[in-house]
């Protein structure tokens, strides 16, 4: 932590950052909060949140960044809110010029609980890189039922959705003003549970653009294992497209630009 | 087999500049082909959006059929480069969630390939009437 603190001081009086966004131990609870210069003592409250006490910092940078444009800000970023950071670079929502990581690298028990592949930043300021999780074991279990089964499973879940749009609002990397899941012609709406094909119109949004962050699927009052379809959709993308969502090597969302050419073959009947 | 035949419904979104042309020319040519299918005219299979495919399963279809020009051949030069993105994407997202990908099938018909698209509207609707209902129309309701 010292590490960390020591950094955000640093960013902070060299007025490199107009603002450190990052989380405070306030009143017991871990909270997301904006360092700023003008109150350099509350860095010493600076904290990395524990794992179950995420937030996603990248939208709340959004909301930053909307309202002061120029202002450069410090973030604190796991290796799924940098792989989010880097998504939004792409998709014109950041500018990477304007944003400095402050980085956290997730203990092995963090990562074995999210099935993560990349669980640090390119930048780490606390914590020590652990194993990363390269299959996820929530995937191969669907993957492996019959049609008939998965679809009774994803049934199950699906109807017990509130329509409470928690796992869109508070999804990093759901950036859109209007929702494919609000519009009326695509929607019924006044339904609870909604249409069966609720969440599979948010995978299909989400592949290529989810990081796999999990707030989706914590958040939800219902326990709808989201992350495990997301998780799939960014499979199939990568398998497709040879997409690798949230890096900053992979070129474009493969939903962003036609292609030179097209080497895909129709499926047969 | 004295099963009576499942009346299945199939819903066609065809570019108007190749398949629909070629269901055009299936009609003027008399080919017969069934008549489950119910055809949405669109400017250029790139314009189908998953969502609009998803929407008709959730209406009811039990099958879709997407058609659209040859690659190379798209009156918008590369619009179907798109379409095969998505709708392969979306057979094996459908897959995974059991919604049956098979009912969703992706076809180039040229405006000149009357007898293909004749052939191919049989071929679905045999293997959709084969299928039955989809799951999601006899999927129980939640309580
Ligand atoms: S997905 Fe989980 S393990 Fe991976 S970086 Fe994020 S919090 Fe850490
Ligand atoms: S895991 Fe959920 S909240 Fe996180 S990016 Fe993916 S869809 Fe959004
Ligand atoms: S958070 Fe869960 S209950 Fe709420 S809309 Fe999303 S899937 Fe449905
Ligand atoms: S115009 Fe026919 S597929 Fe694009």
């Amino acid at each position: 932590m010292d590490r960390l603190r020591k950094k955000v001081r640093n960013l902070l009086k060299d007025g490199k950052v107009a603002g450190y966004l990052g989380y405070i131990m306030k009143d017991g609870h871990p909270l997301p909060h904006l360092f700023t210069p003008e109150r350099p003592e509350e860095v010493d409250q600076a904290i990395v949140a524990p794992g179950d006490a995420r937030y996603p910092l990248d939208k709340l940078l959004q909301q930053l960044t909307s309202g002061y444009p120029d202002a450069t800000f410090a973030i604190q970023v796991r290796g799924c809110d940098e792989r989010g950071l880097n998504e939004l670079y792409k998709w014109g929502q950041l500018d990477p010029e304007k944003v400095v990581l402050v980085g956290v690298a997730c203990p092995q028990d963090q990562a074995d609980y999210c099935e993560c592949a990349g669980p640090w930043p390119s930048v780490i300021d606390s914590g020590d890189k652990c194993a990363p999780v390269l299959r996820s074991l929530r995937v191969d279990r669907i993957d492996a039922l019959s049609g008939e089964a998965a679809f009774q499973e994803w049934m199950g879940a699906f109807n017990k959705c509130i329509k409470c749009y928690g796992c869109r609002d508070i999804c990093p990397m759901c950036f859109c003003k209007e929702c494919a899941l609000e519009h009326p012609d695509l929607m019924s709406t006044g339904k609870v549970p909604p249409d069966s094909i609720f969440q599979l119109v948010r995978a299909i949004h989400m592949a290529g653009r989810c990081i796999d962050c999990g707030l989706c699927e914590e958040n939800c009052p219902a326990d709808i294992p989201l992350r495990v379809l997301y998780k799939k959709g960014n499979a199939l993308v990568k398998d497709l497209f040879d997409y690798d969502t949230g890096s900053l090597t992979t070129g474009l969302s493969p939903w962003k630009f036609l292609g030179e050419e097209s080497g895909m073959e129709t499926k047969p009947m | 087999m004295a099963e009576k035949e499942y009346e299945a419904k199939i819903i066609g979104f065809f570019c108007n500049w190749c398949t629909y042309a070629g269901a055009d020319l299936a009609g003027v040519s008399r080919l017969q082909y069934p008549a489950n299918i119910r055809v949405i005219r669109v400017m250029c299979s790139g314009t189908v959006s998953p969502h609009h495919v998803l929407r008709a399963f959730q209406k009811g279809a039990d099958g879709v059929l997407i058609g659209g020009c040859h690659i190379g051949d798209c009156h918008y030069l590369k619009g179907n480069y798109m379409t095969i993105k998505r709708m392969t994407f979306l057979q094996d997202l459908l897959k995974f969630t059991g919604f049956e990908d098979g009912r969703l099938h992706l076809e180039w018909i040229s405006a000149a390939e009357g007898p293909k698209f004749a052939q191919v509207i049989r071929e679905f609707t045999e293997k959709i009437k084969k299928m039955g209902p989809s799951r999601l129309k006899i999927a129980p309701k939640a309580a």
